[in-house]
C-alpha cells in the first residue's frame, strides 16, 4: 500500500510540475543540490578531472574561488601547465608554443570579470547578480522531458560592443537538476554555432551535488568528455597559484 | 477510500496504456542515431528572400525555397542555419523574413511558404518569431495561409505587424489578403481580402509614416497541369491609415487583367515608387514610377528583364540612399542608375534572381538570392560572387552505387546532375563531385554493375543521357517516336530506373513504358498508355496566363514512377501522375489497372511512388501526393495481394503530403517515409510512425534510399541537399522487449579497422565541407532512462579480461552509439621541458574480440565486439605480428625511459633541497645532482620552446618518433628503422648502465648522509605504480 501511496504522490508532484515557474523550477534544483545556505557558504571548489586525448589520459586541475578568482591546469607528459587562470585582474593561459605565460585579450578577461558572480553555478545567485529567468515550453533533451530555462546574464563584450549573454538550461523534469546547457558561441569563426554542455553522474560530496561528468559539443555534433574522479570544497589555497607570473 | 482506490486503477490503467504506446513512440527512440549533411554548396538552391539589419549590416539573414533561414554574422561570409526547429516543426520553405526595426539584434519574423510559385514550390505552415536572434521561435499562427510574401513591423510600436498572405497556389482558400496584429500575433485580422483565388503578394511600409502601407494583389492559379497568373482581381493597393482602410491606386496602371505586381518604395524618398506589372499587352508591360505616392504612375520600360516570368520574378530594390539605383530580379537581375529609364545587367551568376538587397551603410556592396544560391558584389553589381557555404540544394531524387566508399547521384532544380562520394578525404569537398547532366536535374542512376556509367536526364526528358565517366563520352539515348507512336508525353520530372534482374536494361515512362536492353541505345514500348489521358490536361502551350509560361513543368498524363519487382523481372509497378496504379506480371504484355482497388484515395492523386517490396512478391507500397489538387492528406498504401486490396498505413502521427517510402531490406516492418515535413520512420510496419528529428529539418523529403552494404539511409532533400543517417541498423533490433531492459546491447557486425591515411582536403573556412563517417568501432546500446545520478564508466578488455581502455559512455534514454577507435593507452611519457610529439600516439589494437563492460552503479553490463582487419588489406598475417612486437617493445622503451627520467626528478629535486638547506652535503650532493643532470640532458630535451626555438632531440624525442612512426603504419618496420631502433636500444642501454653505475656509486651513500642530516628519503613510485593507467 506504501508503494500506492507513493506512485500517488509521485502522480500529484508530476501534475503539479506543469504549473510550475521558473524561480520554483530553479529554487528546486538548488534544494536538490544542496540547498542555498549550503552553497552560499562554499568558499571554493577543487575539481581533479581528466581528458582523454586519442588515448592519452590529460588529468585536469580546476580551482575556483568563491570571488571569482579560478585556475586550471592540465598535466601533459609529466608537466603541468596553465591553461586558463584568472586573478582577479589578469585572465592568462600558458603559450603551448613557448611554454611561458601569456594574457588573454582584454574582451575575454572583461567577460570573465562579468561572471565572476557564478561561482557553482550561475543559477544560484543570479538575482543578486542581476541575471534574470525565464521559462519557455519544455523540451525534450537526452531522451527526457525537460524544463527550459533561459538564463540572461551581464551581456558580453564582443568586438567592441555589448551582446546578450544567454544561457538555456535544460532541467530533467524528474530530477530537477540541469542536464543539458546550450548557449550560442558568441565571437570567432564559430560564432553564431550552439554549443551544448551535458551533465551526468551527479554525486554527493559534503552535503552537495556536484556533476562529475560533463561533455561539450556542437549541438548535434561529437563531444570530448571531461570525466571528474574527485571534487573537493572548502580548501584554502595560496594566492600565488592564479596569479599571472609575468609582472 | 474506495474513491481513491478507483481513481488510483485508472492512473495505473492510463500509465500502463501509456507506456505501451510510448514504447513505439517517445522521443527517445533514435538517440544517437543522428543525421549527417554532405550538401553539397557548391551549386546551392533556390534562395527567396534577403533581409539585413537595419543599421549593422554586418547581420544578414536568407529566407530559402526549402533550406530554412539562415543568418550571417559577418557581411555575408559564412552563414548558419537558424530554423532548423529539432522537435519544433518549423517549415523549411520561406516566403518572407523581417528584422523588427524596434529591436533589430533579436526580434526576427519569419513567414514560411516560399512566393515564387514554381511547380516544385514548397508549402509553409504560418508565421514565426524568434526574439532572441534565431536561437528560439514561436508559432504565431496564421498556419493556413500556405504562402506569406511579407511582413511589414511598425518601427515605433512592435507589436503591430502586417502580414501578406499569398495564400493557396493550388486552390481556392480564404486564407489569404493582409493580416494585421496590435498585439504581437497574438490575434489577427484580415484588414485587406479581395476573394478566394487571389492574394497579397507584397506589402511595402513607408519608412517615414508606418501608417501608409502599398499592397500588390494577385490573381494567380497552379494545377498539375496547367498556370495561371492574372486575372481582373489583381491590383495594388495603398492605405494611409495603418492598413483600416484601402483604396486602389491604378491612375497610370494598365486597364484589363493584371497579373503579379512587383511594387516598392525608395528609402531616401518615400514619395517615389516603383512597380513592375505584369499586364495584357506587351508594350504596357514592365517598369512603373511614381513620384507622388502612388497618385500617379508612368511607364518606364518593357526590356526582358523587367518583363520575364513575372510568377518566378517580381522583386524590385530601391538602393538605400540614392532613390534613382533601382535593381530588379529578373532572369539574369539588372539594375538602372537612371530612375528606372535604363537597365543593364548584373554581373555573371547563377540565373534565375528572385531578391537583391543592399548594404545599408555600402550600398555599393550588394547581395542578389538565385536559384544558385546567394552572391555577392562589391562593386555595385558588376561582378559577383557566390557564397559557398549554403548547403541548400534541391534534389528531386537520389540513387547509390556499390563503390566502397559509395557515390550518390541526384539531380537538382535548375541545377542539373551530379555525383558525389560518402566519404571523401578531410570531408566532402565541392571538388569531389561531379557533373553529370545540364538543366533541371532529376533522376540519376549508376548502371548497377558497370561503375563508369551513369544515366541522367533533363527537364521532360529533353535530355536522356549516357555517360561514360571514363571515356568521358555522352550519348543521348531518349526514345523517339517510330511510325504509329503519337508524341510521347514525359514528366517534367520523367521517370526512369535500372534493373535489378539484367545490368544492361533501363526503364523509361512516357505515357508508355519504355524499355531498354543495351543501356538505352534501343528501345520497346512494353505498355499501352497507362495514363487517363485526358486531353484537357494536355494543354500546356496556353499555359501560363498573361505571360505564356510552356516550359514542360505542366506536362501531365505521364508515368511517374516505375517499381521492378526485386523478386521477379517481370513484374512491374508503374505509377502515373494523374492517379494511375498498373502492374504487369509477363514483363509488359499485359497490364492491370489496380487504381480502383485503393480505396479511400480520392481520384485521380498522384501516384508519387510504388515501392515493391524486397520481402514478399505480392507486397508493394504506394505512396499518393495530392497536393496538385489543394489535398494536403498523407496517403501511403500498402497491399499484400499484388494490388487487389490495399490498406491505408497512414496514422495521426505523420505530417505533409508524402512523396517517397523506403521499405528496410532486412526488416520488413521498418519504414521510412519521406513527407513535406520531413522524415517519419515506423518499426512496426506502419503502426506509429515518429518523426526523425535528430538533424533532419522539417525539410521536403523528396526520395529516400537504403544502401545495402553500410546500412545507411539516404535522403534526397528539396532544400537542405543529401542527408545521410550513418548505419540505422539498430533501428532492426528495436523491440518493446529491448526497450523494457533497463540497458540492452544491439547486435553489431565486426568492424573493419580503417587503415588508410591521406593529408586531408583542400577547403577554406568559408567553404561546406560535408562530414565523413565515422570510422571508428561502435558500442550501441538502448537506456530505459537517462543515468543521471551516480557513476557510469565504460571500458573495452581482451579476452584474457586485460583493460585495454576507458571510453565516455552515453547516458541519454534511447539508443546510444559509443565510438572507439581501436586504441589502446599511449604510454607514459617522461617529462621533458617540451612535448615529445612523436611519443604522443596510442597503439592500434590487433584485431579479435573485445568485451565492453558498462559499469552503472554496482551493476555491470557486458557486450562483445569484433575488429578485423580491412579486406583489402596489403599487408600480411606475419607483417603485422612483426609490427605489433616492435610497437610492444617501443612502448616498453619509451615507459621504461620515463620511469627512468621520473626517478632522476625525484633525487634531483632532493638534491637540489639538500645543497640548499645543508652545506655540508652540498658537495655531495652536488655531485650526486651533476651526474644526473647530465644523464637526464642526453635523455630528454632540457631546454627550449615548442616551435622554433626547439632544442635538439634526446633518447625520449628520437624513440618517440621511430615508435609513432612504426606505429602508425600497419606493414612491417623496415630494415632502416630496425636498424634505428637497434641505435636507440644500444644508446638506451649506455643510459640505463649509467644510471646504474651512479646508483651504485652514490646512492646508497648520499641517501644514508642526508638520512641522517634528517632530511625525508626519497619516496619512489614503483614502475607498475608509475605507467597505470586505470
Amino acid at each position: 500500500m506504501t508503494k500506492f501511496f507513493l506512485f500517488l504522490a509521485f502522480s500529484f508532484t508530476s501534475i503539479l510540475s506543469f504549473s510550475q515557474t521558473a524561480e520554483e523550477i530553479v529554487a528546486t534544483y538548488i534544494k536538490n543540490i544542496g540547498g542555498s545556505d549550503k552553497l552560499k557558504s562554499i568558499t571554493s571548489v577543487q575539481m581533479k578531472a581528466s581528458v582523454d586525448y586519442g588515448g592519452m589520459s590529460i588529468p585536469i586541475d580546476m580551482v575556483s574561488l568563491r570571488d571569482g578568482r579560478s585556475v586550471m591546469k592540465i598535466t601533459f607528459q609529466g608537466q603541468e601547465m596553465v591553461q586558463m587562470a584568472y586573478d582577479g585582474k589578469t585572465a592568462w593561459g600558458t603559450s603551448f608554443m613557448t611554454m611561458k605565460p601569456e594574457k588573454n585579450d582584454a574582451e575575454e578577461t572583461e567577460n570573465i570579470k562579468r561572471s565572476v558572480g557564478d561561482f557553482i553555478s550561475p543559477l544560484i545567485n543570479y538575482k543578486e547578480n542581476g541575471y534574470s529567468i525565464e521559462l519557455l515550453p519544455n523540451e525534450t533533451m537526452e531522451g527526457v522531458e525537460c524544463f527550459k530555462i533561459k538564463l540572461t546574464k551581464k551581456p558580453l563584450m564582443i568586438d567592441g560592443k555589448e551582446v546578450p549573454n544567454i544561457e538555456f538550461y535544460y532541467i530533467d523534469k524528474e530530477n530537477f537538476v540541469p542536464i543539458v546547457v546550450e548557449t550560442e558561441i558568441p565571437s570567432g569563426e564559430m560564432k553564431g554555432n550552439i554549443s551544448q554542455t551535458v551533465y551526468s553522474d551527479y554525486q554527493e560530496v559534503d552535503g552537495v551535488y556536484f556533476p562529475f561528468s560533463m561533455m561539450q559539443r556542437l549541438k548535434d555534433g561529437e563531444g570530448q568528455t571531461i570525466e571528474f574522479e574527485k571534487v573537493v570544497i572548502n580548501q584554502k589555497f595560496e594566492d600565488k597559484i592564479f596569479l599571472f607570473p609575468g609582472e | 477510500m474506495k474513491k481513491i482506490l478507483f481513481s488510483l486503477a485508472v492512473v495505473l490503467c492510463a500509465s500502463a496504456s501509456y507506456s505501451q504506446v510510448s514504447i513505439l513512440k517517445g522521443l527517445e527512440l533514435f538517440g544517437d542515431l543522428k543525421a549527417r549533411h554532405i550538401g553539397p554548396a557548391l551549386m546551392s538552391g533556390r534562395v527567396t528572400d534577403i533581409e539585413g539589419h537595419p543599421t549593422d549590416s554586418k547581420v544578414i539573414y536568407i529566407g530559402t525555397a526549402g533550406g530554412g533561414v539562415w543568418k550571417s554574422q559577418d557581411g555575408g561570409v559564412l552563414f548558419n542555419s537558424i530554423f532548423d526547429g529539432g522537435l519544433q516543426e518549423l517549415p523549411q520553405s520561406i516566403g518572407a523574413v523581417c528584422i523588427d526595426p524596434s529591436d533589430p539584434d533579436n526580434t526576427v519574423w519569419v513567414g514560411t511558404g516560399e512566393v515564387w510559385t514554381r511547380n516544385s514550390v514548397s508549402i509553409g505552415a504560418g508565421i514565426f518569431r524568434t526574439s532572441d536572434g534565431g536561437k528560439n521561435w514561436k508559432n504565431m499562427g496564421l498556419e493556413k495561409t500556405e504562402r506569406i510574401s511579407a511582413v511589414e513591423v511598425h518601427p515605433k510600436d512592435p507589436k503591430t505587424v502586417y502580414v501578406g498572405a499569398m495564400g493557396a497556389l493550388w486552390g481556392d482558400s480564404e486564407d489569404r489578403g493582409v493580416y494585421k496584429t496590435t498585439d504581437g500575433g497574438a490575434t489577427w485580422t484580415k484588414v485587406l481580402y479581395v476573394n478566394a483565388t487571389t492574394g497579397c503578394s507584397e506589402i511595402v511600409m513607408d519608412p517615414t509614416n508606418p501608417n501608409i502601407l502599398y499592397a500588390a494583389f494577385w490573381e494567380f492559379r497552379r494545377t498539375a497541369y496547367s498556370f495561371n497568373s492574372g486575372g481582373v482581381n489583381s491590383s495594388l493597393y495603398k492605405s494611409t491609415d495603418g492598413g483600416a482602410t484601402w483604396n486602389k491606386i491604378h491612375n497610370g496602371i494598365p486597364k484589363g487583367n493584371l497579373g503579379r505586381i512587383a511594387v516598392t518604395i525608395a528609402p531616401s524618398n518615400p514619395s517615389i515608387l516603383y512597380a513592375v506589372i505584369e499586364a495584357e499587352k506587351a508594350e504596357e508591360k514592365g517598369l512603373y514610377r511614381s513620384d507622388d505616392a502612388g497618385a500617379t504612375w508612368k511607364h518606364l520600360n518593357s526590356n526582358f528583364e523587367l518583363t520575364v516570368r513575372p510568377f518566378y520574378f517580381s522583386r524590385i530594390t530601391v538602393d538605400p540612399k540614392n532613390p534613382d539605383i533601382v535593381a530588379k530580379a529578373g532572369l539574369s537581375g539588372s539594375i538602372s542608375h537612371d530612375g528606372g529609364k535604363t537597365f543593364k545587367g548584373l554581373g555573371m551568376m547563377h540565373s534565375d534572381i528572385h531578391d537583391i538587397w543592399f548594404d545599408v551603410n555600402d550600398p555599393e556592396k550588394l547581395f542578389a538570392a538565385t536559384d544558385g544560391g546567394l552572391y555577392r558584389s562589391l562593386n555595385g553589381g558588376t561582378t559577383m560572387e557566390m557564397i559557398q557555404n549554403l548547403p541548400i540544394c534541391m534534389f528531386y531524387h537520389v540513387s547509390v552505387d556499390n563503390q566502397d566508399p559509395y557515390n550518390i547521384y541526384g539531380g537538382l532544380q535548375d541545377n542539373g546532375s551530379w555525383y558525389g562520394p560518402s566519404e571523401s578525404p578531410g570531408g566532402i569537398e565541392a571538388r569531389d563531385w561531379n557533373s553529370v547532366g545540364y538543366g533541371d536535374g532529376f533522376r540519376v542512376y549508376p548502371h548497377p554493375t558497370n561503375p563508369n556509367i551513369v544515366y541522367s536526364e533533363m527537364q521532360g526528358a529533353e535530355g536522356l543521357w549516357r555517360y561514360d565517366k571514363q571515356i568521358q563520352q555522352v550519348k543521348v539515348i531518349k526514345p523517339f517516336p517510330v511510325q504509329g507512336d503519337p508524341k510521347f508525353r514525359f514528366n517534367w520530372n520523367a521517370a526512369i530506373t535500372t534493373s535489378l534482374h539484367a545490368p544492361d536494361r533501363l526503364y523509361i515512362g512516357s505515357q508508355f513504358l519504355h524499355l531498354s536492353n543495351d543501356k538505352g541505345d534501343n528501345w520497346l514500348k512494353i505498355s499501352p498508355d497507362l495514363t487517363t489521358n485526358d486531353l484537357s490536361k494536355q494543354q500546356q502551350e496556353s499555359s501560363g496566363g498573361l505571360s505564356a509560361d510552356n516550359s514542360g513543368a505542366e506536362n501531365h498524363c505521364t508515368i511517374f514512377t516505375i517499381a521492378e519487382s526485386p523478386l521477379d523481372a517481370n513484374m512491374i509497378w508503374v505509377g502515373t501522375d494523374d492517379g494511375n496504379v498498373q502492374l504487369t506480371k509477363d514483363g509488359g504484355k499485359t497490364w492491370t489497372n489496380l487504381t480502383l482497388n485503393v480505396k479511400g484515395l480520392p481520384a485521380k492523386t498522384w501516384c508519387y511512388h510504388i515501392e515493391a517490396s524486397v520481402h514478399d512478391i505480392n507486397t508493394a507500397y504506394a505512396v499518393f501526393d495530392g497536393h496538385t489538387k489543394n489535398d494536403m492528406t498523407t496517403y501511403v498504401y500498402k497491399t499484400t495481394d499484388a494490388g487487389k486490396t490495399w490498406t491505408s498505413i497512414v496514422t495521426s502521427d505523420i505530417r505533409g503530403f508524402a512523396r517517397n517510402l523506403q521499405e528496410d531490406r532486412i526488416n520488413s516492418d521498418l519504414l521510412f517515409l519521406g513527407t513535406e515535413f520531413g522524415l517519419f520512420i515506423t518499426i512496426d510496419g506502419g503502426k506509429n510512425w515518429l518523426k526523425f528529428t535528430n538533424g533532419v529539418p522539417t525539410v521536403a523529403v523528396h526520395y529516400i534510399e537504403e544502401h545495402p552494404v553500410t546500412n545507411d539511409i539516404i535522403l534526397g532533400t528539396h532544400g537542405r541537399g543529401i542527408i545521410l543517417i550513418d548505419d540505422i541498423s539498430p533501428l532492426r533490433q528495436l523491440t518493446p522487449e529491448v526497450q523494457a531492459k533497463k540497458l540492452h546491447f544491439f547486435k553489431t557486425m565486426p568492424y573493419e579497422m580503417d587503415e588508410t591515411s591521406n593529408f586531408g582536403g583542400s577547403s577554406g573556412e568559408t567553404q561546406f565541407v560535408g562530414a565523413n563517417p565515422s570510422t571508428s568501432a561502435k558500442i550501441i546500446y538502448y537506456l530505459s532512462s537517462r543515468h543521471t545520478f551516480g557513476k557510469m564508466s565504460l571500458d573495452i578488455y581482451d579476452e584474457n579480461d586485460k583493460w585495454i581502455t576507458s571510453l565516455s559512455p552515453g547516458k541519454q534514454k534511447g539508443i546510444n552509439i559509443v565510438e572507439w577507435g581501436f586504441n589502446s593507452m599511449a604510454p607514459t611519457v617522461a617529462t621533458g621541458k617540451t612535448i615529445a610529439g612523436g611519443a604522443m600516439f596510442a597503439p592500434r589494437v590487433p584485431a579479435g574480440k573485445y568485451k565492453a563492460v558498462i559499469t552503472k552503479g554496482t551493476e555491470k553490463f557486458e557486450t562483445i565486439i569484433e575488429v578485423t582487419y580491412p579486406n583489402k588489406s596489403i599487408f600480411t598475417k606475419q607483417e603485422r605480428l612483426q609490427q605489433q612486437e616492435t610497437v610492444k617493445t617501443m612502448y616498453v622503451m619509451t615507459e621504461e625511459l620515463a620511469y627512468m627520467v621520473y626517478q632522476i626528478d625525484e633525487y634531483l629535486a632532493h638534491s637540489e633541497k639538500v645543497m640548499k638547506e645543508n652545506s655540508s652535503l652540498k658537495k655531495q650532493a652536488l655531485k650526486f645532482n651533476t651526474d644526473l643532470m647530465a644523464l637526464k640532458k642526453i635523455l630528454v630535451i632540457t631546454t627550449g620552446d615548442n616551435y622554433v626555438g626547439a632544442a635538439d632531440k634526446e633518447l625520449r624525442e628520437k624513440i618517440g618518433d621511430l615508435f609513432s612512426t612504426i606505429g602508425s603504419y600497419y606493414g612491417a618496420p623496415s630494415t632502416t628503422q630496425l636498424k634505428s631502433l637497434t641505435m636507440l636500444q644500444t644508446d638506451f642501454a649506455a643510459a640505463k648502465k649509467r644510471f646504474k653505475e651512479i646508483q651504485i656509486a652514490q646512492l646508497a651513500k648520499y641517501l644514508a648522509a642526508t638520512e641522517k642530516a634528517g632530511f625525508v628519503s626519497v619516496t619512489m613510485k614503483s614502475f607498475e605504480e608509475f605507467v597505470k593507467k586505470n
